[in-house]
């Protein structure tokens, strides 16, 4: 993958790009500020950028105004959002215009190197990256507890596993089950929520989430 | 022996005279321009037309009583060594009008009119006194005058109806010495005495004096202390942020890079240790993360409609959520308001046994009002040390209120009152 990173600490800056370098991506330019990840961007094509919220000039959301030109702008281009807090009205912005690579992670999942970057290539291939914390805020936000009540327990962790933009094969794998099995969760989960089925990762996770967040 | 020396030779004396000759011009000078301004400004606000000049002329006037009065007391203190405090000025907040209306109701702007106006009588005196020491001075030196000049050697005196009688002779001008040297003598009690009853005169009406200027001083520097607080809260989340969580993530990736460069089959025991290490920096980061956003949630950067959506969004609970603020609280207002409806939707969710939470949200005339209602048991009272007893001593800190209604059964409903401003 081509990546550019936006990150105004220097430590994790550096960290990120030395991490994905020796993962075998490119780092084709680390910035320190929104408007420098633009012109990156624009001059770079990069498949995916890693765009921390909080930067420079404003120090609120200059990252996260980034990424929504970014998307309009350069469709090719994947942008993961991370972020020390995970914000709701973030997230609903960031999702206004589509699920279709995009992504938003709080920063500490960089914790576990090979999740984050399984996560990335999911944003760079234009697939859905949701932090489980996101999730669970939009639910909440939705207010539509009655019917996410009436999912069982399994139904709400393959939800919330789906609403990360994960495919049938990788909720089997991570919940140890079989795909089959996960299959008769996600037609049981549409089912009570009524929700269209679908097999479009995209349109199966913006269905979703559209549910989670409706008022 | 300083007992008998003669007063004016003491540096107290030279400067009580110093400050009667000094203040007298500014006396003078100021009396003039603000019976001046202030007579124009009262004569004009009567006429409708020429109100605005006249308001004009008053503030005009006010604020040269008060640079006066400033004068003054920095002659009081740079001579005499007395230090009168400066009394509390109108609020700088606002614009023109606004300020022009507190310089009119600025009740020390007042005291310092009535200062320079009573001055006047008072500095002539001083000048007067002060003219003892002139006229003793010359005096004394009458022998040497008269080396020079015998023909023409009069005897001055500093009292209106003495005259000045003329001296023809040596002894007459040795004589006139003596009489010199007692002016002298004189000189400084006169001068002390007029020093000192204007000194009584600028604590009466210069000081900060009444109580309600005193309140108005404490609730400026208390609504200081409030914004500043919240300042030092938010650059501390701030610090944060930029400091020890970043440090923090950098850690835990480290740690991850490292456990993933070991190989499990020759040193599993090795590879635990760092898998151990870096899950503890990644609890202290999530713990780090609740502690900032119980300093400054970061949502409210974006105003209070904002954290409050989101707050209800974290929340078990449903909570309907409706806000009117068209006119946005000062930072500490905000987070005072954010903290009393986290708390009270957290006494809803452990108390209550509500099913759902409503969150209100309006400001007009001055004032925000949050409301939290429920639909639980009720029952809920402000007990002292209590959760809501310490909200409340919380609001008060900027003159807000809490009200709780709660009967047996049910629907309870909380209601905090805050100024927009602390």
């Amino acid at each position: 993958m081509r990546v550019v990173i936006a990150e105004d600490a220097a430590v994790l800056r550096e960290l990120l790009a030395q991490m994905l370098t020796m993962r075998g991506h490119e780092v084709a330019a680390a910035v320190a500020d929104a408007d420098a990840l633009r012109a990156a961007v624009a001059e770079h094509r990069p498949d995916v950028t890693v765009v921390d919220i909080r930067m420079p000039p404003t120090h609120t959301d200059d990252g996260l105004r980034a990424a929504i030109d970014i998307r309009r702008d350069h469709p090719g281009t994947g942008v993961l959002l991370f972020s020390q807090y995970v914000e709701t009205k973030y997230a609903t912005r960031l999702l206004a215009e589509g699920s279709a690579g995009v992504g938003y992670l709080l920063k500490e999942r960089v914790a576990n190197v090979a999740e984050f970057t399984d996560a990335l290539a999911r944003v760079a291939a234009g697939g859905t990256a949701l932090d489980p914390e996101v999730v669970t805020q939009l639910a909440g936000a939705g207010r539509r507890t009655e019917e996410i009540a009436s999912l069982t327990g399994r139904e709400r962790e393959v939800l919330t596993l789906m609403a990360e933009g994960r495919s049938n094969a990788a909720i089997a794998q991570s919940l140890h089950v079989s795909a089959g099995t996960v299959e008769k969760h996600v037609a049981a989960i549409f089912g009570k929520l009524g929700l269209p089925a679908s097999e479009d990762q995209n349109r199966r996770v913006l269905a979703v989430i559209r549910y989670l967040h409706r008022d | 022996m300083r007992e008998v020396l003669p007063a004016c030779t003491r540096r107290r004396a030279w400067a009580e005279a110093a400050y009667c000759l000094l203040s007298a011009v500014p006396a003078l000078a100021g009396f003039l321009f603000v019976v001046v301004c202030l007579a124009l400004g009262s004569a004009l606000t009567l006429t409708l037309i020429g109100a605005v000049l006249g308001v004009l002329f008053l503030v005009t006037g006010l604020s040269l009583a008060c640079g006066l009065g400033t004068l003054q007391r920095r002659l009081a203190q740079g001579l005499l060594g007395v230090r009168v405090a400066e009394p509390a000025g109108p609020r700088p907040a606002g614009g023109l009008f606004a300020r022009t209306e507190a310089r009119l109701r600025d009740g020390a702007a007042w005291r310092a009119v009535a200062y320079v106006l009573v001055r006047l009588p008072l500095a002539m005196v001083g000048l007067y006194a002060v003219s003892w020491w002139a006229v003793g001075a010359v005096n004394v030196i009458a022998p040497i005058r008269w080396a020079f000049t015998p023909d023409d050697l009069n005897l001055v005196t500093p009292l209106p109806w003495g005259g000045s009688p003329h001296v023809h002779s040596l002894p007459g001008a040795l004589g006139t010495a003596l009489v010199g040297c007692a002016i002298l003598l004189v000189a400084p009690w006169l001068t002390r005495a007029a020093a000192t009853a204007d000194l009584a005169l600028v604590r009466a009406l210069l000081a900060p004096g009444r109580l309600a200027d005193r309140v108005r001083d404490l609730e400026e520097t208390r609504a200081l202390a409030v914004d500043d607080a919240n300042a030092r809260l938010r650059r501390l989340e701030r610090d944060l942020h930029d400091g020890a969580q970043v440090r923090l993530v950098a850690l835990a990736m480290s740690l991850d890079m490292v456990r993933e460069q070991l190989d499990d089959r020759d040193r599993p025991e090795l590879r635990r240790l760092v898998e151990t290490a870096r899950d503890n920096a990644t609890e202290a980061l999530t713990e780090l993360r609740d502690l900032s956003r119980g300093l400054h949630p970061p949502a409210l950067d974006g105003g209070l409609p904002d954290a409050l959506t989101t707050l209800a969004a974290r929340s078990s609970l449903p909570v309907d959520v409706t806000t009117d603020v068209p006119e946005r609280p000062t930072p500490a207002i905000e987070s005072l308001a954010y903290f009393c409806a986290a708390e009270l939707l957290t006494n809803v969710i452990k108390h209550s046994g509500a099913t759902r939470c409503g969150m209100e949200l309006a400001a007009g005339d001055g004032t925000l009002r949050l409301r939290v209602t429920d639909d639980g048991r009720g029952g809920a009272r402000l007990v002292d040390e209590g959760g809501l007893a310490g909200l409340v001593q919380r609001v008060r800190t900027v003159d807000g209120t809490l009200e709780v209604t709660s009967p047996e059964g049910g629907p309870t409903r909380v209601t905090v009152d805050l100024p927009l401003h602390a």
